[in-house]
């Protein structure tokens, strides 16, 4: 019997009392997307007939060549120039998709105009050139033009305008367009990252761009908290935090830089995705005694019961088009992974491996959920079908958990102990190219991927 | 109106009884108090001097009653029900608590390290609600008994061996009044 204990864990939760969103850090995060929505645009006609140069549904993808100059500027801006050219090439190489000609081997100089003969003997499909400038009221206007080689013309012109400390967010929208231009397809270099991180003993919400960069705290209670989950228009996350001795669910909103209370039975409830139309929030609680999941609209507060079973069930995560939902239940005595309709109805087990199968996120790119097995004697990261096909085990180094997609899903973050330190990893989504992305000295829970 | 009066003054009741909660001695002390296996003589003779209530005493013969009470119980491996060897502690628990009827306890449930958070906190949530249950089945008002979880997040013991993890998997009785 530990009576103290107990006054430790009130002392603690009259300190959270002192909120500790981090206001200013949130507002430098909105003023971030706000310098980018407030973009002008000046595509040529000739981009509007969307042709694909690199189709990247199609298996087998040959790396598309393309070029990147370095982007010019005056003087001052030389150092800009270098950096912003620096992160595209970087973001493109992240995704494997993309052959980088080597900038040294280029014989047009970067200030020259475009000339197709200049490219077509190093072999590039596509040639990227920027030019910067101050403008008067102090802010960063970048000029990006793409060219195609091979048809001799300019593809994309586009002016972007950005204060001069966002350079990164800047650089991400600009390989987002080259992206789109090149796939057909959104890019994912303006995503996010929140994931829970302890630095000491404190436990804080920590927020970094999708490369790892940028890192900063957002939430910084102090209160243990479980993997946080992404409203798809990316402006909200949900998550539990233990606070005054109830797991209850909270919603911190990036655009007010609030944080609400959304749910709290008493007992442990625990939240789960948002639909797709972000009208509703899935979560689990154990208030009717087993945990079971529930489904609750935001706006009206109304609350729909889904399963039913005296057995746990929790980690609802829902599919793409926003009608099925992916959880664990232990109702054949070990955790597996079951799908059921939206309305709680036609629930079937998919996951037969094993005897431990946690910590499911659907994909939104399509029908392949990501999870956790217990293989051996270690946790790994795996996937499989929604109708229980094809489970593939993609980790094998120390205990890997709590695995993420990327809004496209092509990649996958998750935390792993193979280096000791808990941290964040990332990978694409056959396994390849696992590395970590978040700093050694913060331990790291629970990854979640804005959408 | 009257009702809304009622309300308020009950909101503030409760208020100040949570804030009482908050002089219960530091955990320092009691850590020293628990390796020892009784609360060490020179603080009892410098309570006397200080001359502290009885009642304040008496709490504390209660304090070492409870403490060789309401020991920890463990549980299997990804399992929430009491087991046979936990079942004698809970009900030396019961037929105290029966005794004490002021007392009202706060049950933790916790998991060992391995598995995904989440799964865990549900796991200890179960793994508390089991053991109140059995002590409601005992006779024990099941409003003296809350329930929380904390997963894996607060282990005993941070060895990767079987002895640790199952020192890990348990329930864990605190006073909460």
């Amino acid at each position: 019997m530990n009576i103290p204990e107990m006054a430790k864990v009130r002392k603690k939760s009259n300190n959270l009392m002192r909120v500790i969103l981090l206001f200013l850090i949130s507002a430098s995060l909105s003023a971030s997307i706000c310098a980018l929505s407030a973009l002008s645009a000046l595509l040529c006609p000739s981009v509007c007939e969307a042709r694909v140069y690199l189709d990247i549904t199609s298996p087998g993808i040959k790396k598309f060549p393309i070029a990147i100059q370095d982007f010019t500027g005056k003087e001052a801006l030389v150092q800009e120039g270098l950096e912003i050219s620096d992160i595209i090439r970087s973001d493109l190489q992240f995704t494997d998709l993309f052959f980088l000609l080597d900038k040294n081997a280029f014989i047009e100089t970067s200030d020259s105009p475009f000339n197709a003969d200049n490219w077509k003997p190093l072999g590039a499909d596509l040639v990227v050139k920027g030019t910067i400038e101050i403008s008067p009221d102090g802010s960063l206007g970048v000029v990006v033009s793409a060219y195609d080689v091979v048809e001799m013309r300019n593809i994309l012109k586009k002016k972007y305008s950005s204060k001069k400390d966002l350079v990164r967010p800047l650089a991400h929208k600009i390989a987002d367009d080259l992206f789109e231009v090149i796939t057909g397809k959104r890019g994912l270099f303006g995503t996010r990252i929140v994931f829970v991180g302890q630095d000491g003993q404190n436990r804080s919400i920590y927020l970094m761009d999708f490369d790892g960069q940028r890192l900063k705290k957002i939430v910084g209670r102090g209160s243990l908290t479980m993997k946080p989950r992404w409203s798809g228009d990316g402006k909200k996350i949900a998550y539990s935090s233990l606070r005054n001795g109830k797991w209850s669910i909270y919603i911190l909103d990036f655009d007010t830089a609030t944080e609400r209370l959304i749910y709290s039975s008493g007992a442990t409830d625990l939240a789960g995705d948002f639909t797709p139309d972000g009208k509703y929030l899935l979560f689990s609680s154990s208030g009717k005694g087993s945990p079971d999941i529930y489904l609750l609209h935001l706006g009206t507060k109304v609350i729909s019961r889904l399963t039913y079973e005296p057995a746990i069930e929790v980690s609802p995560s829902v599919s793409p088009d926003g009608k099925q939902i992916v959880y664990v239940s232990d109702r054949s005595s070990t955790p597996q992974l079951y799908v059921m309709g939206i309305d709680g109805n036609d629930s079937r087990r998919i996951t037969f491996e094993g005897n431990y199968n946690t910590a499911p996120e659907w994909s939104l790119a399509g029908d392949l959920i990501v999870f956790t097995s217990r293989a051996g004697g270690s946790f790994q990261v795996c996937t499989i079908k929604s109708d229980g096909s094809g489970m593939t085990q993609l980790t094998s180094a120390g205990n890997n958990d709590e695995p993420s997609f990327s809004s496209d899903g092509r990649y996958i973050i998750f935390t792993s102990d193979r280096d000791g330190v808990k941290g964040v990893y990332q990978m694409n989504v056959n396994g390849e190219q696992q590395h970590r992305i978040s700093p050694r000295n913060i331990r790291a829970f629970g990854p979640s991927w804005s959408r | 109106m009257k009702r809304l009066m009622v309300v308020v003054f009950l909101a503030l009741f409760v208020f100040s009884c949570a804030q009482k909660e908050v002089t219960i001695p530091d955990r320092s002390k009691d850590q020293d108090s628990g390796k020892k296996g009784q609360t060490g003589k020179d603080d009892v003779t410098r309570v006397d001097k200080e001359n502290i209530r009885d009642k304040a005493l008496s709490e504390e013969e209660l304090m070492r009653e409870m403490q060789s009470i309401f020991s920890d119980t463990h549980f299997a491996y990804n399992r929430y029900d009491v087991t046979d060897d936990a079942k004698p502690t809970l009900r030396k628990i019961a037929d105290w608590m029966l005794k004490r009827t002021s007392v009202t306890i706060l049950v933790e449930g916790h998991c060992d390290e391995r598995g995904t958070n989440e799964y865990n906190l549900a796991l200890g949530d179960q793994r508390a609600q089991a053991t109140k249950s059995y002590l409601v089945s005992l006779g024990v008002s099941s409003s003296r008994i809350e329930t929380v979880s904390f997963g894996k997040e607060q282990p005993l013991c941070t060895e990767k061996t079987e002895e640790c993890w199952t020192k890990n998997r348990r329930a864990h009785f605190v006073m909460s009044k």
